[in-house]
């Protein structure tokens, strides 16, 4: 898995949206949730993304700390500025999992922005899609 | 009367200057952007997934030679996405990812003003039959660089499982690139997904060839699988990013294959014209290509006829730059394809068009170049390309002595432990072993410097030596790794 999630710099343009989500899409981890009934959020990240204050592994941990986030789920590009988790929708719904990711990553003077959510293999929707 | 004749002869003059514009000037413009198609329709995606071969269409092209044009004005394509361990020199089984299932993908050929109707599904989640996927399927995409259209439209990352359909129209004519613009594309681009997009002049080309190629050069960055993994017995090879952005590879080749094209050269006969369609992928190199025994009679540039060059020696590729050279085939023989920054070709970027279909091995001797056999075990392709990089200004592998001594046979003079001592600190040898005073005093007092390896790297070049020594004599050699 590492071989595919590598922490290399960013060398593309990284412009569209399935870009971002490419950065940070996990097929073990979109696997695994899809396979437990649970879904994939692709967030934009804005803000101290990537000024040495906020590492890649902090925004992990805050995101994991995140209630109703599968353990071990998050990824993180600072390069590409996504992050991607997957999340129980029986014990929180997609807008109190926004909430409560946007208030810990404020603190940290991050923004998150939806990009897409994916409750079935190979379909990428937005939040209105779903 | 005068003047009437006068008038006359401008008359006239100005008739035969306008035919003579109108012979030397093409009346109509190729390049009419009213004329071109520039409304493609949106992508469209999917989670039809598709099944059977990876590459389908009859505008493809799965090896260096090319079939005729299909006449069809809409090409229909699919190059689905795969993940699947290449062979990219003898033993070196690399983990990469492909369009269609191969490396280079297949070369697309077509016409301006032809539809290229194009699907692709992201397969990278399907094990190739007989092989394991060594690589997690991940997200991928299409850039065509033949195409004028939304690139966050059409060149969308597509989820394994997913399909992206979407068409357009060939509005330039040239050799194109195409490849996977999904971050980090230099990793994409660096595991094999890249191909050629061939299009031909609406009116087809100035001059008539007798035989077509696509040579497509690229380069690998292959380390040996930090988990040890092994297919078929032989070790896996995976992409080394730290050389990738480096810009350091390991290998640079021909149409996927290190020294491909000489084992099976591209055929040709005397008195033939064959042209070749170069692409540099790169990612990083560029690319002198030429052809030893010729001249280049015809160079278009980014294979646009109207961007000619004549009786060129070498074409100078970027990244993503293509060629089309013609030349003619003199005599008998084996005309060597070769990237002129030598160091490139020693690392595999080399091929033949040859009159005999198994050429002699004398022919392969010309620049050394094909006696450049190439280690397997990691340890030692690891050892060649520290001695290459490092150590070839004051040493040679079987060329004799330089500054210091022709390692060739170096393991059969000293033993495994002297030369590990050696190279670990040759200040302190100096001091005290009679064998390396001896050699000090040969090499007009000249030491050798301390280089600080560590016990791996010394490792590396006492493995790299045994191989040079297991070899035939003068079939190893080294060359410098700029």
């Amino acid at each position: 898995m590492a071989l595919a999630f590598s922490d290399m710099n960013a060398l593309a343009c990284g412009f569209c949206i399935e870009d971002k989500i490419a950065a940070v899409y996990d097929h073990a981890v979109v696997s695994t949730a899809l396979t437990h009934k649970h879904q994939v959020a692709f967030f934009a990240l804005a803000g101290e993304v990537a000024t040495g204050t906020n590492s890649r592994r902090e925004i992990e941990a805050v995101g994991n700390a995140t209630p109703g986030v599968d353990k071990g789920s998050v990824r993180v590009s600072l390069e590409a500025a996504t992050l991607s988790l997957a999340y129980d929708p029986v014990r929180t719904s997609f807008a109190s999992l926004e909430d409560a990711l946007s208030r810990k990553l404020a603190a940290r003077r991050i923004s998150v922005a939806i990009l897409r959510i994916m409750d079935r293999p190979a379909e990428l929707k937005s939040v209105t899609q779903r | 009367m005068r003047m009437k004749a006068l008038t006359s002869w401008v008359f006239m003059a100005i008739v035969l200057s306008a035919c003579g514009r109108n012979a030397s000037t093409p009346t109509v413009d190729r390049y009419d952007i009213s004329k071109m198609d520039l409304k493609p329709t949106p992508a469209v995606l999917s989670t039809e997934r598709h099944t059977g071969p990876f590459a389908i269409g009859a505008s493809l092209n799965m090896t260096a030679e090319l079939k005729p044009l299909d006449p069809s004005p809409v090409k229909e394509i699919r190059l689905d996405t795969t993940h699947k361990v290449i062979d990219i020199a003898p033993g070196i089984k690399f983990s990469a990812w492909t369009f269609g299932d191969q490396v280079p993908g297949p070369t697309v050929r077509a016409r301006v003003g032809d539809k290229i109707r194009f699907s692709m599904t992201n397969r990278s989640d399907e094990t190739v039959p007989g092989i394991q996927v060594m690589q997690a399927p991940m997200m991928h995409s299409m850039d065509f660089h033949a195409a004028m259209v939304s690139p966050q439209d059409k060149y969308r990352s597509v989820a394994p499982g997913q399909t992206i359909s979407f068409e357009f129209t060939l509005n330039y004519p040239g050799v194109f690139m195409y490849h996977c613009g999904t971050p980090m594309i230099l990793e994409h681009i660096a595991s094999g997904m890249y191909g050629a997009v061939i299009v031909e002049p609406r009116e087809g080309y100035p001059t008539k060839a007798s035989r077509e190629y696509v040579v497509i050069q690229s380069e690998f960055y292959a380390k040996p699988d930090p988990d040890k993994r092994k297919i078929d017995g032989a070790p896996l090879y995976v992409l080394d990013g730290d050389s990738l952005r480096k810009a350091t590879p390991n290998y640079t080749v021909f149409n996927g294959s290190h020294n491909g094209m000489v084992n099976n050269p591209l055929p040709a006969k005397t008195g033939e014209r064959v042209r070749l369609f170069v692409l540099n992928v790169g990612p990083s190199k560029t690319s002198s290509f030429h052809v030893v025994g010729t001249i280049f009679d015809r160079v278009w540039m980014d294979g646009n006829p109207d961007n000619q060059f004549r009786g060129m020696q070498t074409v100078l590729l970027g990244s993503s730059n293509s060629a089309i050279v013609e030349f003619l085939i003199p005599e008998d023989g084996s005309y060597i394809m070769v990237d002129h920054h030598f160091a490139n070709a020693s690392q595999g970027a080399i091929g033949l068009v040859s009159t005999s279909a198994k050429p002699l091995a004398k022919d392969l001797e010309h620049h050394n170049m094909a006696a450049t056999a190439s280690p397997t075990d990691p340890d030692s392709v690891m050892g060649k390309q520290a001695f290459e990089s490092k150590c070839l200004a004051c040493h040679s592998i079987g060329q004799g002595k330089k500054v210091g001594p022709d390692l060739s046979g170096v393991t059969s003079r000293r033993s495994d432990d002297w030369l590990s001592r050696w190279l670990k600190s040759p200040d302190k040898m100096l001091q005290t072993d009679a064998d390396a005073k001896a050699m000090l005093k040969e090499y007009n007092n000249v030491p050798m410097p301390n280089q600080n390896l560590s016990d791996a790297e010394i490792t590396q070049y006492v493995k790299y030596f045994h191989w040079v020594d297991a070899q035939p004599a003068g079939k190893a050699t080294a060359t410098e790794n700029h």
